[in-house]
C-alpha cells in the first residue's frame, strides 16, 4: 500500500462525497421510499412525528421500527416487544461481523467503529460489501460514512413525509412501496453474488423460509435458515476452492 | 402534558424497547468481528449466513406481506420477483432496472384488479 498519496483531506473528503453520490443514485431513494411507511405507522401509534423520525435515526432497522409502531398500536407488553425486536434484528451480528474487516479500522476509535456497527442497514451492507472491494484503502471509512450517512439522511426525512401524508397515498402506489424492500434485496444480493456457492446460499434462504417458518414458528426461524442454508454454502465454497487448488497442483 | 414531553417520553420508549435491543446486535458483531483476524475463514461462514439470511428476509416478506401488499396475488408477488430478477440479470445485474420491473408488475397489477 502506498502511504502517502492520496491520504490528503481533499482525497478523503473526495470518498466521502463518492460515498454520498453514489448513494443518491439510487440505492438512498430506495431505502427512503420503504421507510415511508414507517410514517403511517407510527401516525397510528398515536406518536409524533419526530418520534417516527427519530426511530429511522436510533433505530434504523425496518423490520424492528415495522415492530415497534405496530405493537404499540396492539397495545402490547413492552418487554415482550423489546424480545421480539431483538429476535428480529439478529441479523445483524453476523452482517456487522461480516463488514467490520473490510474497513481499515485498525486506529480507529470505538466509537467510530460502533458508529459504523450503526449505520448498517441490509441496503448498506450488501451495497458495501459489493462496492468497498474497489476503493483503496485509505478512502473506504469515508465512502462508507458518506453512502450510510446519506441513506439515513434521506430516509429520516422520507419518514417524516410519510407520517405526514398518510391517507393522500393512492392503495397501488402503497403496495408498490411495500414491495420495494423485497425486490430490492433480492437485486442486491444477487448482484454480489460470484460463484455456485454465493448463489447456493441465496436459493436456500428463499426456499428454506416456508418450510422453516411452518417447522420453528416465526420467531427463530431467519436464525435456524441463516446457520443451515449459510453453512451448506460455506462448505461448498470450501469444496470448490480445494477443488481448484487440487486442479492446479 | 406538553407535546415537547411526550415526544420526548415517546424517544425515551422507542430508545429502550426498539433501539437498544437492535443496537445490541451490532455492538456484539463489532467486538466480536475486533477479536477475530480480518483473514480468519469465520468471517466467510458469517459473510454466508448473512447472505441466506437475508434471502430468508424476502421469502418472508413475499409469503407474509404487511399492508396493502397483501392485495397483491401471492402469484403475482412471486411473479414480479422472477421477472425483476431476470431482467435484472439479463441487464448486466443493473439492480435499478431489476427493481423497475418489479414495481411496474405490482402497480400494474393492483391497478388492474382494482379495475
Amino acid at each position: 500500500m502506498n502511504l502517502h498519496s492520496g491520504s490528503s483531506p481533499n482525497a478523503v473528503q473526495a470518498f466521502w462525497l463518492k460515498g454520498i453520490y453514489d448513494a443518491l443514485l439510487f440505492p438512498a431513494w430506495v431505502v427512503a421510499f420503504s421507510l415511508i411507511s414507517i410514517g403511517p405507522l407510527a401516525q397510528a401509534a398515536e406518536y409524533s412525528v419526530f418520534a417516527a423520525m427519530a426511530s429511522t435515526v436510533l433505530v434504523w432497522a425496518g423490520p424492528a421500527q415495522v415492530l415497534f409502531f405496530s405493537g404499540v398500536s396492539a397495545g402490547m407488553a413492552l418487554p415482550a416487544m423489546a424480545f421480539v425486536i431483538a429476535l428480529s434484528s439478529m441479523r445483524f451480528l453476523p452482517m456487522t461481523m461480516a463488514l467490520i474487516p473490510m474497513l481499515p479500522l485498525k486506529n480507529k476509535s470505538l466509537f467510530m467503529q460502533l458508529l459504523i456497527g450503526h449505520m448498517i442497514s441490509v441496503t448498506v451492507w450488501a451495497e458495501s460489501l459489493r462496492r468497498l472491494p474497489s476503493i483503496p484503502d485509505e478512502g473506504r471509512i469515508g465512502y462508507y460514512m458518506g453512502f450510510g450517512g446519506c441513506c439515513i439522511f434521506l430516509s429520516t426525512i422520507s419518514t417524516g413525509l410519510g407520517f405526514l401524508l398518510t391517507n393522500t397515498l393512492p392503495v397501488a402506489f402503497g403496495a408498490g412501496l411495500l414491495f420495494l424492500t423485497p425486490v430490492f434485496f433480492t437485486c442486491s444480493i444477487c448482484a454480489g453474488a460470484r460463484n455456485a456457492a454465493d448463489w447456493l446460499a441465496i436459493v436456500a434462504g428463499l426456499f428454506l423460509e416456508p418450510f422453516v417458518s411452518d417447522l420453528v414458528g416465526p420467531e427463530f426461524d431467519l436464525l435456524v435458515i441463516g446457520l443451515t442454508g449459510g453453512t451448506a454454502a460455506y462448505l461448498v465454497k470450501r469444496h470448490l476452492v480445494l477443488r481448484d487448488k487440487g486442479k492446479m497442483a | 402534558m406538553s407535546d415537547l414531553s411526550l415526544t420526548l417520553q415517546q424517544i425515551v420508549t422507542l430508545f429502550v424497547v426498539a433501539a437498544i435491543p437492535t443496537g445490541l446486535w451490532r455492538v456484539s458483531g463489532v467486538l466480536l468481528a475486533r477479536r477475530i483476524s480480518s483473514q480468519s475463514e469465520i468471517f466467510e461462514w458469517v459473510r454466508f449466513v448473512a447472505t441466506t439470511l437475508l434471502a430468508g428476509v424476502v421469502a418472508k416478506l413475499l409469503f407474509n406481506p404487511s399492508g396493502v401488499l397483501e392485495l397483491v396475488p401471492l402469484w403475482v408477488r412471486l411473479g414480479a420477483i422472477l421477472a425483476a430478477f431476470l431482467v435484472f440479470m439479463l441487464c448486466k445485474r443493473s439492480v435499478l432496472i431489476g427493481v423497475l420491473v418489479g414495481e411496474i408488475v405490482v402497480i400494474a397489477t393492483l391497478y388492474f384488479i382494482q379495475g
